[in-house]
């Protein structure tokens, strides 16, 4: 035990004292993730078509209207597919199975809250406002509903003024992406509705203004509303809108490109170190010091154990720093426990790739080719550039053959909110391979050491 | 009581293919500097890997210090230092870490570790640089490490591998020196070269091998007396490529027994160098060759070898 120790404590202290091997364990996954947290910020968007969206229509009013048909319309019809839903428990399951990428659910008092003066004025005056044309003004409002609508208008601006309403797209967790675009489509459409509504409420302001003042016409008066519509268009912003966006996932913590980097660009990078480390085994074989080791007092499976122990003890040290420094940049890894347990999981698992590779090669550059090339194929259908749920089913599927698939669903999982126990099936996954690899490398070793 | 016990080894790498080890069976002493002599590829490295227990022999029986090496092989490794013809350090480590890390492993620890460490720098002449990285040092300062490692526990017995490969003169004749010193102090010691004038100056005994089988073994007074009183003569041509077609031209003629050439040198064992002499040199006007220089040895080791194989033990 004592011997295991000093091996697996002198493969840490060479991995370390390689400045190479620190810019590639800690440096080059820092700054990349870095990097994917500052170009996508806390989401991301991609070009995709016919993204499944349910909508949940809790309002039925004439804005949730507007929104439905314009999410509906031909402008964003390759985009998404929508689906009307009823039921907000029966869409919900279905986004947790990710049958569908998200459920939009516009809320009950939707209408009411961002266009209050709408269902009054519709109520009142029996006038659509949404139908109103600035220019067209004088022809469409009779002066006593002109009066009636600026009586409206009044009491309106001297209510108080309430929260925004929020819009929740319940996202499914294994697609970022999709989701990414449907945050971004409703965020326009409201963008959309809300200069709509500014501009109708400018002019009523203008209304008012006249009404009050009697000054004028309604010749007067429609050159006013125009004015007061065309600076609604350029006035708006996305801080002004009344209606909020609230992107949760089926645990109720929201996607973040910053989180997702932070743990795929620490998986992809413990990949390369442990594989790496794996090739030092034929590295000492060739430059004299595994033979040197193996005349020493010191059983076979001694020196083996603590090597690998070593690249396990490195693959943690690396992966654990790489914790603590993007968390101080503010990425979120879950819940601690979970995340302890993932990479242990998963570094065993990696330095199981790396075993084998090891034990199956002739010479330190043959595993470090074979190494690489694992590493970066394995790492782009498992999910270390993009999401997995981008790629077709069956490339899905070959991806859980490497740690880094596993690793980086068990991750995500944890960002998103999920316990523990909601991981243990992805860990007893990871678990299986880990003891195949490892199974397949003693096979190798065997032969080796033979 | 041998320290060491070599018995019919064999080692053939592939089934069915050649022995790179045939036969051999040798015994070392206690307190003996034992060399096992042979030009590259003669089978002396596989050799002390199969004692060593770095390789399972195909057959035969090598008992170290009572210990046989499949039986007890760390009973062996116990009782062996290995210094390998490569360095085998680490060079990222310091002296003093290289030497804590192998003494560990050695099971050496504490005080007595510590002791020892500070013992085989001073040794080694390498107190002062005993902080700084491996790969900091000189190709000699590393080789002196290199023997400190295969120091470490004072092992009864101390293999070393053709220690003095592709080094500076100064270097081989502290190593050369240091063999000599430690065997004083009781150290047994098993030595492979391909110099001659390394196992002749060290060693005891000497264990000649080539292609796999120990051909000769013995004192160097022991293996000389093989050859009788043969004297070598040695002509170096100003034509390099002439070496082969002289010693054809020469080879059975009367009073040179054997003749071989390498980098146009020609080499002859010859009964007398005073008759052969003139032959050689008549052959040599024939083939229209000129002889820069002559040089006439006594019975070596080289002549044992030519003597026995037929070829210079560099060939």
């Amino acid at each position: 035990m004592r011997k295991l120790l000093i091996m697996a404590l002198k493969e840490v202290r060479l991995a370390f004292r390689d400045v190479g091997a620190l810019v590639t364990m800690l440096v080059t996954p820092l700054a990349l993730t870095l990097a994917f947290g500052a170009a996508f910020g806390a989401s991301g968007s991609a070009v995709l078509t016919d993204i499944p969206v349910l909508v949940l229509d809790q309002d039925q009013g004439a804005m949730a209207d507007q929104l439905v048909d314009i999410l509906q319309s031909d402008s964003v019809g390759e985009l998404l597919a929508v689906e009307m839903v009823q039921d907000d428990a029966a869409a919900r399951a279905r986004v947790d199975a990710d049958a569908v990428a998200a459920l939009v659910t516009i809320p009950s008092g939707f209408t009411d809250r961002s266009f209050p003066l709408l269902s009054r004025v519709q109520e009142q005056v029996d006038v659509d406002l949404l139908s109103l044309d600035p220019e067209q003004a004088e022809s469409q409002l009779t002066p006593e509903q002109q009066r009636d609508i600026a009586i409206l208008y009044t009491q309106l601006e001297n209510d108080p003024q309430e929260d925004p309403i929020t819009i929740e797209i319940f996202a499914s967790a294994d697609r970022p992406i999709s989701v990414g675009v449907v945050k971004g489509l409703v965020s326009q459409v409201l963008e959309q509705l809300h200069m709509t509504t500014q501009g109708i409420s400018n002019i009523l302001a203008a209304l008012t203004t006249i009404t009050t003042q009697q000054q004028g016409g309604m010749q007067n008066m429609a050159r006013l509303m125009t004015t007061a519509g065309e600076e609604a268009m350029t006035d708006v912003g996305v801080d002004d809108l009344p209606v909020k966006l609230r992107v949760v996932s089926p645990s109720g913590r929201p996607f973040s490109w910053l989180n997702y980097s932070a743990t795929s660009m620490a998986v992809l990078f413990l990949m390369f170190a442990v594989t790496s480390g794996g090739r030092t085994l034929l590295a000492e074989r060739q430059g004299g010091t595994l033979p040197r080791l193996l005349v020493s007092p010191t059983p076979a499976l001694t020196i083996l154990i603590g090597k690998m122990g070593g690249i396990v003890l490195t693959g943690m040290l690396q992966v654990l720093v790489l914790w603590g420094a993007t968390t101080l940049i503010g990425a979120y890894w879950g819940d601690p426990f979970g995340v302890l347990l993932a990479i242990v999981s998963l570094v065993l698992s990696a330095t199981g790739v790396g075993a084998l590779i090891s034990a199956w090669s002739q010479t330190p550059g043959q595993a470090g080719a074979i190494g690489t090339m694992i590493t970066l194929i394995g790492s782009g259908i498992s999910g270390s550039f993009f999401p997995r749920s981008g790629l077709p089913s069956w490339l899905q599927s070959l991806s859980l053959l490497m740690p880094n698939a596993w690793g980086i669903e068990i991750f995500s999982r944890l960002q998103l909110g999920k316990s523990v126990s909601d991981i243990l099936p992805w860990l007893g996954g990871l678990l299986l391979l880990t003891i195949a690899y490892y199974t397949a490398a003693a096979f190798g070793f065997r032969r080796q050491f033979d | 009581m041998a320290l060491v016990e070599v018995r019919n080894l064999v080692k053939q790498y592939t089934a069915g293919g050649p022995n790179a080890v045939d036969d051999v069976s040798f015994e070392i002493q206690a307190g003996e500097i034992f060399s096992l002599l042979g030009p590259n590829g003669a089978g002396k490295t596989t050799t002390i890997s199969m004692i060593s227990t770095l390789l399972r022999p195909t057959s035969g029986a090598i008992t170290v210090n009572g210990c046989d090496v499949l039986g007890d092989p760390m009973g062996v490794r116990r009782s062996i230092g290995v210094v390998p013809q490569d360095l085998a350090l680490y060079d990222e480590l310091s002296a003093r870490e290289n030497l804590r890390f192998w003494g560990e492993m050695r099971g050496l620890h504490g005080d007595g570790l510590k002791q020892e460490i500070d013992e085989k720098l001073r040794l080694m002449d390498l107190t002062n640089r005993a902080a700084d990285r491996v790969k900091t040092f000189s190709g000699g300062m590393k080789r002196r490490l290199n023997l400190a490692v295969g120091l470490l526990g004072n092992p009864p017995l101390v293999m070393l591998d053709e220690p003095t490969v592709a080094i500076d003169p100064q270097s081989r004749r502290y190593i050369l020196d240091w063999v000599k010193d430690m065997n004083t102090k009781g150290l047994t010691v098993l030595y492979t070269t391909h110099y001659m004038e390394e196992a002749q100056e060290l060693s005891h005994r000497i264990g000649i091998i080539d292609q796999g089988k120990l051909i000769a073994i013995g004192a160097l007074e022991e293996l000389t007396r093989l050859v009788g009183e043969h004297e070598t003569l040695i002509l170096t041509l100003y034509q390099e490529s002439g070496g082969t077609q002289l010693a054809e031209a020469v080879a059975g003629l009367e009073g040179i027994l054997q003749a071989s050439a390498h980098d146009g040198e020609v080499v002859l064992n010859v009964a007398s160098a005073e008759t052969a002499l003139p032959t050689a040199l008549g052959q040599a006007s024939l083939l229209g060759l000129s002889v820069r220089t002559i040089e006439i040895r006594e019975p070596n080791l080289e002549t044992v070898f030519l003597h026995l194989t037929g070829r210079a033990l560099r060939d």
